[in-house]
């Protein structure tokens, strides 16, 4: 669209000075954990002189920076994993049989996309105490597979409707079993929406901090944002400290948004009008 | 035939099984049994509890000022995050839509906080709000940001808005862009050559086409705004006192900090989810009808 002179600087600066609001504090963040506490008092926002890593070390401890990503990392690949499989299944079948039961189930999982986590939240800790699944990195894991399900179901019961039913006919005539056919012919076809929602939860499971707030106690099971948080509470007046630690936490994703970038904005694209 | 149904219903429920399990252990049943909790008085540790039917809800409702204010304060941020996020989210997807060159870099710079975990935003705005505006203000006499950004309630409530927008604006952006793409660009040529200014083919051909982004955005922003729970904790923690507690933390401090009511929080979270159900329906609602006449 052709704009006039005056339009086009207007939108230049108004999204220059955008830019520069929306990258300030991750800038302070950053060129602030490199000084030394007398240095970052002096100005907040002046560049650092000399640059000082001892902040990132001392965090780098302090926050258990190798086993609290671990533990973040099983806990997305366990629950992305396990959501993918369950929901593909699930969603698969159930765009695919008509009748009044696979409607009522899938009624049941779609009208539960409703219910906010806060208000589940006192049960669910009774449940996963009774399970035995709070307290472990596992278990959270299994916990986001069950909040996590229905949205992808929805997913998933939207998108097989564009497979053709003829490649299951065919591998069925080819002798392949109910099973076989979803894991051998389905299943990479579904790649697509399967990325779309592998995004959406890693974004999810991976930041999220109430949900491991209330089922962790021990902090070695702690995920990466529950680390950071305890430091926050434990060492209120040290910033440098406490903004490499930051720093830290906000790195992984940010340099994982940097691979993926096209593939997550087209992912929430995706989840955001399918949804 | 009946042999045949038997065998389709088995292996639904194969498939579905996995999936049906794990969901009703974390998701169903708590949700029922929250329901049930609700008009009981447990409190989470006692075997024994009592019905006390409507009880908790009435409590809530009329003799509990905290809640009270916790929840009209929701709901005024919620009011003011369905504006101000769609607005800046729209305005800057059409901004951005413009520039054929620079797009992408901007796209990567207003959605780039929103990879940052909430509750790390708070964190890191909590550094900017307590140490580096008083500075930036004491070094250029630019009073008005020598707040109290933190600790005035008052003021506190924009400083909860700005980190939620900075955290959540490059999202709704992104749905934006991506339906601003799906409109026909001879739509908008055509516009033109009738002789419509920028504006006007914005308000009459692209507007129309992008409601149903409106709506998802709208629907997003209210479910999330109303659930609101990280900002707050990490940049006030509810404070001062508990004037900026929204909703949902002041169901966890009912349930798991305060007093161990496990009956009465769930009751609250009840008049939560009811809240949430009720203005869902009422936005997609009107929506819709403005969808149709599109």
């Amino acid at each position: 669209m052709r704009l006039r002179k005056g339009a086009n600087l207007f939108i230049t600066l108004f999204l220059c000075i955008g830019a520069v609001l929306s990258f300030f504090p991750i800038y302070l963040a950053i060129i602030n954990s490199v000084k030394t506490q007398g240095e970052m008092f002096a100005s907040f926002t002046a560049l650092p002189t000399k640059l000082h890593f001892e902040n990132y070390s001392q965090a780098f401890s302090k926050i258990n920076l190798l086993s609290s990503t671990l533990n973040s990392v099983i806990v997305s690949v366990i629950g992305i994993g396990g959501i993918i499989f369950c929901a593909a299944l699930a969603g698969y079948k159930l765009s695919r049989t008509s009748g009044r039961l696979s409607a009522a189930i899938f009624s049941l999982f779609i009208a539960s996309m409703l219910v906010p986590f806060h208000s589940i939240m006192i049960p669910l800790t009774r449940m996963a105490k009774a399970l035995h699944v709070s307290g472990s990195t596992y278990g959270l894991a299994v916990i986001y597979i069950g909040l996590g399900v229905n949205m992808a179901i929805f997913l998933y019961h939207g998108f097989v409707k564009s497979i053709p039913r003829e490649l299951e006919e065919a591998a069925r005539i080819d002798g392949c079993g109910e099973f076989q056919t979803f894991f051998r012919i389905i299943f990479p076809l579904l790649l697509p929406i399967t990325v779309t929602i592998a995004i959406l939860d890693f974004l999810w499971i991976w930041n999220d901090f109430l949900l491991p707030l209330l089922m962790l106690t021990d902090s070695t099971k702690y995920t990466l944002i529950l680390s950071t948080n305890t430091l926050f509470g434990e060492y209120n007046k040290e910033w440098s400290l406490i903004l490499a630690a930051l720093v830290l936490t906000a790195l992984p994703v940010i340099v994982i948004y940097g691979f993926f970038q096209k593939f997550i904005m087209q992912g929430i694209a995706e989840g955001a009008i399918k949804g | 035939m009946p042999v045949k149904r038997y065998k389709s219903v088995v292996s639904l429920l194969a498939f579905v099984a996995p999936a049906f399990i794990i969901y009703s252990l974390f998701l169903l049943i708590p949700t029922i049994g929250g329901m049930y909790y609700s008009f009981t008085d447990w409190n989470g540790l006692n075997r024994n509890y009592s019905f006390i039917g409507l009880g908790n809800f009435i409590e809530a409702l009329r003799e509990d000022p905290d809640f009270v204010h916790a929840l009209l304060f929701t709901l005024k941020y919620v009011l003011f995050m369905i504006v101000l996020q769609n607005v800046f989210a729209l305005v800057l997807a059409v901004f951005i839509e413009t520039k054929t060159r620079t797009k992408g870099f901007f796209r990567t710079i207003f959605f780039m906080p929103n990879m940052i975990s909430t509750i790390i935003s708070a964190f890191m705005w909590t550094f900017v709000f307590s140490q580096v505006l008083p500075q930036l203000a004491e070094k250029t006499a630019a009073s008005f940001l020598d707040q109290l950004w933190i600790g005035d309630p008052s003021v506190s409530f924009y400083s909860i808005i700005i980190v939620s927008l900075w955290n959540g604006v490059g999202y709704m952006m992104i749905i934006y862009l991506a339906a601003l793409q799906g409109v026909p660009q001879s739509l908008k040529e055509a516009a033109v050559i009738d002789g419509a200014s920028p504006f006007q083919t914005f308000r009459k051909v692209t507007m129309p086409m992008i409601t149903h982004a409106v709506t998802i955005c709208f629907f997003l922003t209210l479910n999330g705004a109303f659930k609101v729970f990280e900002v707050v904790y990490g940049l006030t923690g509810g404070g001062p006192g508990r004037s900026t507690q929204v909703i949902t933390m002041n169901i966890y401090e009912e349930a798991f900090s305060n007093n161990f009511r496990y009956g009465y929080a769930s009751a609250k979270s009840v008049i939560l989810f009811v809240i949430i159900l009720l203005f869902t329906f009422i936005q997609i609602g009107v929506m819709k009808r403005k969808e149709v006449e599109a």
